[in-house]
């Protein structure tokens, strides 16, 4: 067999309901991210109670969300495995295995990014989310995992051909995640801070090209990775 | 020219350049007006040559076109006793002082009184007094910034580090390029590696240097809210974290290929964080903010005569330092083979 001539989007789609077949398939992989999230958000609220200010609501966000999102993308997949990889690279164009990583990744993320809104919401309170607020922080939030996602994508699959496990995505990642904390935050702390949506929206138009500028710069850089 | 003749073309600018920062003096300043416990009130300067001509000194306070004289007692070359006697109405409230020698030429120090006893109006217009031609007789000397002082001297120390550091990972990423579109390891794998060494070599330097000037002027070794200061903190930790990279794989050919991509990812990381962030992002660094520093403005002749050849002579140490690394390692390399 050899490496398909052609870009398909059919195994694009396939790869992608694949992946999510082996994460639901092994179930306490999602279970746990879940928890993760949940916990890292009651101990944040067991830190700073129920009455936390605009400083400290934003910060945590911020920092649950950026631990969730390493914890969702630098973990070992099935498909990681060497023996798989071998196989892939035989059925599967590089392109397309990163845009369905990708995808895949961005779809955790935008569940992951709700939930840790959500319990925020529920737990450190709404306080601060007046006014159509909640909306736009939701959208900061989601764009903000995406572009993480995209991100972690690319530095997990260079730790995972690596054969090193977290530590190696978490010394690569770290550093490289600070432009979009640094927007993040600016934006979380304009916006809760009596800012309106419209008067912080160039923060998110950055956020998003940020996600969208690191996607594409994975993309054209993976197929590097996978030749033989 | 072969590279050691550009090497030590880079050293001899570089022995021009620490000789100008120890020797070259100072231009002259008002530091500051303060009142002692006696109720008199000093104006400091530094560098000035008061006592060389007490006579043909003027002080005045105010603003540029509207100006009253004072009455002063030349204490030292550095110190003047000012005795201000204020007129009934001022324009404001809030004046600059002026110092006029015809060896130093025109000093100023803004805001330096604040006059409380006087009534106010705006339109208000004082009696002319004679102004001194404003040129100094000094000679070669850097110029007098308020709160930098003597520590503009770092200026030749601290900013070509980083020109040093942009050059250096510039040649990385070129390299890793060169690696990605060839076939098998070749020699660009070791020149982008070697290259991302030194110059992270130049960044640490880079970094400490800055932190010295930070503490002398904005106060603290390191500040949160400059966006250039910790971008560069990151980049620092960024290119750390490609050699780390480098010595988790085993296998040089994976290692070579893994490393080069993340490469290109830290150099696009570079520029956004040095380049682009920082013209985004209100900043303590001169010609950003608000800051006293220098901008097109403040580098004068004498500080473009020694800044140029010190970022064309750091650049060529660093080039210097990148090739004997990479000939240390060939050669290594060959005592590794003859040895069994």
């Amino acid at each position: 067999m050899a490496t398909p001539n052609a870009f398909s989007f059919g195994r694009v789609a396939f790869l992608v309901q694949h992946t999510f077949r082996v994460e639901f398939r092994q179930g306490h992989a999602l279970i746990g991210l879940l928890l993760f999230a949940l916990s890292s958000v009651y101990a944040a609220f067991q830190a700073v109670g129920d009455d936390a200010g605009v400083e400290s609501w934003n910060a945590l966000i911020w920092i649950v969300l950026i631990f969730t999102a390493f914890n969702a993308m630098a973990r070992p997949h099935p498909d990681d495995r060497p023996e798989n990889r071998q196989y892939l690279t035989h059925v599967v164009r590089p392109l397309e295995w990163m845009l369905a990583r990708t995808v895949y990744h961005w779809a955790l993320m935008t569940v992951l990014a709700a939930l840790v809104f959500a319990a925020f919401a529920l737990f450190l309170g709404t306080d601060h989310l007046a006014g159509g607020r909640g909306w736009w922080m939701l959208a900061g939030l989601e764009l903000a995992g995406w572009a993480l996602a995209s991100c972690l994508t690319l530095l997990a699959a260079i730790a995972a051909l690596a054969g090193a496990g977290f530590g190696l995505t978490a010394v690569m990642g770290l550093p490289l995640i600070v432009p979009i904390v640094l927007v993040a935050t600016r934006f979380g702390n304009d916006l809760l801070g009596g800012l309106t949506g419209e008067e912080t929206v160039e923060n998110l138009l950055f956020l998003g090209t940020l996600a969208g500028g690191i996607t594409a710069f994975g993309l054209v850089l993976f197929p590097y990775l996978w030749r033989d | 020219m072969n590279h050691r003749g550009f090497t030590a073309f880079g050293v001899a600018l570089l022995l021009y350049v620490f000789a100008m920062v120890a020797w070259v003096p100072l231009g002259p300043g008002l530091v500051e007006v303060m009142n002692d416990e006696a109720g008199q009130t000093h104006a400091i300067a530094h560098g000035t040559h008061f006592t060389q001509s007490p006579d043909q000194l003027r002080a005045f306070a105010g603003t540029q076109d509207r100006l009253i004289p004072l009455d002063f007692e030349v204490v030292s070359d550095h110190r003047l006793l000012l005795r201000p006697t204020w007129p009934d109405t001022l324009h404001k409230r809030s004046l600059d002082l002026f110092v006029q020698s015809p060896v130093d030429g025109t000093l100023s120090l803004g805001n330096a009184f604040y006059v409380e006893s006087a009534s106010l109006d705006p339109d208000h217009r004082y009696a002319p007094v004679e102004v001194l031609d404003g040129s100094s007789q000094l000679g070669f000397h850097f110029p007098f910034q308020p709160q930098i002082f003597e520590t503009i001297r770092n200026l030749m120390l601290h900013v070509p580090m980083w020109f040093t550091m942009f050059f250096l990972m510039g040649i990385s990423f070129v390299q890793s390029i060169k690696h990605l579109g060839a076939k098998g390891l070749g020699p660009a794998d070791e020149r982008a590696v070697t290259s991302a060494q030194t110059g992270l070599f130049f960044g640490v330097i880079g970094l400490v240097t800055g932190s010295l000037w930070a503490r002398f002027t904005w106060g603290d070794w390191w500040v949160a809210s400059d966006p250039q200061l910790n971008g560069a903190l990151v980049t620092v930790l960024v290119y750390a974290g490609y050699l780390v990279l480098r010595a988790a794989v085993d296998d040089p050919v994976l290692r070579a290929r893994i490393s080069a991509v993340f490469n290109l990812f830290a150099f696009v990381l570079l520029i956004i964080l040095l380049m682009i962030f920082p013209r985004f992002n209100e900043s303590l660094h001169p010609g950003k903010g608000g800051n006293p520093g220098f901008n097109t403005y403040d580098l004068d002749s004498s500080l473009r005569a020694v800044f140029y050849p010190a970022v064309i002579g750091w650049i060529l140490l660093g080039m210097g330092m990148y090739r004997m690394r990479l000939r240390m390692e060939s050669l290594s390399r060959r005592i590794n083979r003859l040895e069994p």
